[in-house]
């Protein structure tokens, strides 16, 4: 494919499913109308108060974070494939999802409050990677595979203290909460939500964008990357931490998405190749344009919203299928 | 480059690992166009030695100087620039393209968050002409043989454009031809480009390969937690030598291969109960 239409579509993709997804949903406003609101800010055109709420207030918002959203899960993945030589691993691998999820139920059941409970998602996502990195923690160092095992044993922790939170949860009000909670949703999205969450996802994302071709030195392993002249240490503490404010950043306003970071990397696999300098921008634009779409079937397919959780999974498993069998498992 | 420009002295160098002694009292200069030859039996700490020199780990006593810099006080960007390495296997996880794998040589003199420019692809593409792997410029590495992947890896040192090159058994698991195009390339950078060398090798032909190409070219035979032996490799290679360190009869064989060229081979016989 050619190399110059292949950025264009992959920077006009994510735009026009952006676009698209404004005039999409319960309220019917058209394409005209979407136009109109947008002119309305330069122009003297009139529109009615209720399209503008809708456009700019609820839908902009909502389709904005899922980008966000999207892309940092994503791009995380991708940089935890290559950092960890394992092209099985995604963004949670460290247990900031798990970690995120018990500190959402907490906040849930101690204080039942929108703020805390993203301070917390985000604060125990953090948490959980940490601990992991100082279980990993010997002479100095900390080997992937002591990563991947620390990442297990908090992962597990955490997910028990879940159940715990829900055992204990009040089961009319709290649990149903969490329930949802954990099964991803972008429906309450407002621009606070982007300008607390935006921040993290942002910082990870440009972070492990700098370092896109030395995560190609890092994926041949500590011994060699060293002596081509990578401080590992250092590099990877890096990588783990923006990916880490990204799928933090992300899951605390989302609740736990999966699949997302496991499975945009491979589609973006098949399709570029794997030399991160091009991997890691094409999952931005694959991870943000993936979950748009998700959540507009989110809002579209039936009466009530479904969960992003699930529809990230029953919709990306068998679109996987047809690209593995399309590219033929290209390249593995 | 003066022949005899000195890239590198080691000095009473010693390492334990969990107080457990793994080598001591190790002593050698190596000079650019000198090729530098361990030969010792499996477990006596070549490889730790060579991860020492490469800067991986810190010796317990005793010095390593990179040109007149003790290594403990370079890093790990700064000794890359210095010392390249080709790994005894090299585990392929994702496939790259190859020219990709070569431009990695390029790490050590890219910024922290930067990628490679255009002159550091032109020297990756020309490295890897001069192993004569161009032709496999696009293809992914993990369709390459165990051959032509130490060639890439061999293409990557290059790349990184340093004095010293140290390698690991880099013929271990090849077949005859790719050993001696292995071997042929090795010939080529040391006389080419000057480079110096330092070899783990299980082979002690090798040395004479190099020597009967008319290479400078040393032998430690690393045996009982220090070098045994050290010197030219007619005078260390010897069938008393491999009596002492392997416990096996060999016979050392010299021939006549064309006028004025001649081949030395050491070839294991049997092998013989220890000596107490």
């Amino acid at each position: 494919m050619n190399r110059t239409a292949l950025l264009i579509a992959l920077v006009l993709a994510p735009c026009m499913l952006i676009f698209v997804s404004l005039f999409i949903g319960r309220y019917p406003i058209d394409f005209i109308t979407v136009l109109k609101v947008f002119l309305s800010y330069f122009t003297s055109i009139e529109v009615a108060d209720i399209d503008k709420t809708v456009v700019m207030d609820i839908r902009l918002p909502r389709v904005l974070l899922g980008a966000f959203v999207g892309a940092s899960l994503a791009i995380s993945g991708a940089a935890f494939q290559g950092l960890f030589r394992n092209p099985l691993v995604n963004s949670g691998l460290l247990g900031v999802s798990s970690g995120a999820g018990f500190g959402a139920a907490l906040a849930i059941i101690i204080f039942s409050n929108t703020l805390l409970i993203y301070v917390f998602a985000f604060g125990f996502g953090v948490l959980a990677v940490v601990a992991s990195y100082l279980i990993a923690r010997t002479y100095n160092t900390a080997p992937s595979i002591m990563l991947v095992l620390g990442g297990v044993i908090v992962s597990s922790i955490f997910s028990s203290l879940i159940s715990l939170a829900k055992y204990v949860a009040d089961p009319y009000d709290q649990l149903p909460t969490i329930v949802f909670w954990l099964m991803g949703s972008l429906a309450t999205a407002r621009y606070q939500d982007l300008l607390y969450a935006g921040v993290p996802m942002l910082v990870g994302i440009i972070g492990l964008v700098l370092m896109r071709w030395h995560l190609n030195i890092l994926s041949m392993g500590d011994k060699e990357a060293r002596t081509l002249g990578t401080n590992t240490n250092l590099m990877k503490t890096l990588v783990i931490g923006f990916a880490t404010l990204a799928t933090a950043g992300a899951v605390c306003v989302s609740g736990i998405i999966g699949w997302v970071g496991l499975v945009i990397p491979h589609i973006a696999r098949m399709i570029v190749g794997n030399d991160n300098r091009i991997l890691i921008p094409v999952t931005i634009s694959l991870g943000a344009s993936y979950l748009v779409l998700i959540d507009n079937m989110a809002r579209m397919l039936t009466g009530s919203e479904i969960p992003l959780g699930i529809l990230t999974a029953i919709v990306g498993g068998p679109f996987f299928v047809f690209i593995l069998k399309r590219t033929k498992g290209a390249s593995w | 480059m003066c022949n005899m420009d000195k890239l590198m002295t080691i000095k009473e160098a010693a390492f334990d690992y969990q107080s457990k002694q793994v080598f001591h009292d190790i002593n050698f200069e190596l000079h650019a166009g000198e090729i530098f030859c361990l030969f010792g039996p499996n477990g006596c700490g070549k490889s730790t030695l060579l991860e020492c020199i490469l800067g991986l780990l810190k010796l317990k006593n005793g010095n390593i100087y990179i040109k007149d810099t003790d290594i403990n006080l370079l890093k790990p960007k700064e000794i890359a620039q210095q010392i390249a390495y080709v790994p005894q296997v090299h585990k392929k996880t994702f496939p790259y393209k190859v020219i990709d794998i070569v431009l990695m040589g390029r790490a050590a003199n890219t910024g922290f968050f930067g990628t490679p420019d255009p002159a550091d692809l032109e020297i990756a593409e020309q490295s890897l002409s001069v192993v004569g792997m161009d032709k496999y410029r696009d293809t992914p590495y993990t369709m390459l043989s165990g051959g032509e992947t130490q060639l890439i890896m061999l293409a990557r040192a290059l790349a990184q454009q340093t004095p010293i090159i140290v390698m690991d058994e880099p013929t271990a698991h090849l077949d005859f031809k790719h050993e001696l195009v292995i071997l042929e390339n090795v010939v080529k950078l040391v006389k080419e480009q000057g480079v110096a060398l330092i070899m783990a090798t299980h082979f002690p032909n090798h040395a004479f390969y190099f020597e009967n190409k008319g290479i400078r070219t040393l032998v430690a035979l690393m045996n009982n937690k220090s070098f045994a032996d050290f010197g030219a490799p007619s005078s260390i290679i010897s069938e008393i030598n491999m009596r002492k360190t392997f416990n096996i009869d060999s016979k050392l064989i010299d021939f006549p291969l064309a006028v004025g060229e001649r081949i030395r081979q050491i070839i294991p016989v049997n092998t013989v109960s220890p000596e107490y």
